[in-house]
């Protein structure tokens, strides 16, 4: 059941990561990118390190997300 | 009794991973692919808090509370960015 559980989430970071490579707007891109480090924190806690979860949570799928987001908004010119 | 319980719970929520990327790969609008990530966040929280009892170790609760702290606080930021805030 477990292993069946980290292939399962092996796959979506595989599928967020190309998404995030290959969508067109910046925003969906941004936020898949996110959510590849979302399900890399899950599967973390799965093998055993609930620590490295934790800062995988915070940082990668938090911070980044908002600095990135930050950054498309300073970076594109002021939408219509 | 309860192992049914627990492995019908395991359904599900591989079933709303499962679905969700489906949604995500799927959707059309940002707003959709946001809404999957939501959904996907819940149920990694769900996720986390079923491997903790099935593991034995509390300690497996603090990383679904932070990760529940935190993914409100995303989606939250890209509400304020669609609204032209951030």
């Amino acid at each position: 059941m477990l292993e069946l559980f980290v292939y399962l989430l092996c796959g979506s970071i595989l599928v967020s990561g190309i998404l995030a490579v290959s969508l067109d707007s910046t925003l969906a891109a941004a936020v898949s990118g996110g959510l590849a480090s979302l399900f890399a924190a899950v599967c973390y806690v799965l093998l055993g390190a609930p620590d490295v979860a934790m800062t995988e949570a915070s940082i990668g799928s938090g911070l980044s997300l908002l600095i990135f987001l930050y950054a498309i908004r300073r970076t594109t010119e002021k939408a219509p | 009794m309860a192992e049914e319980i627990l492995i019908v719970a395991a359904i599900l929520i591989f079933l709303g991973v499962a679905l969700s990327v489906l949604r995500l790969i799927l959707g059309r609008t940002v707003i959709d692919r946001v809404a999957a990530v939501d959904t996907l966040t819940v149920v990694s929280i769900s996720l986390i808090a079923l491997y903790a009892h099935v593991a034995g170790r509390s300690i497996y609760l603090d990383v679904a509370l932070v990760y529940g702290v935190l993914s409100f606080l995303a989606v939250l930021a890209i509400a304020r960015y669609l609204e032209q805030g951030l």
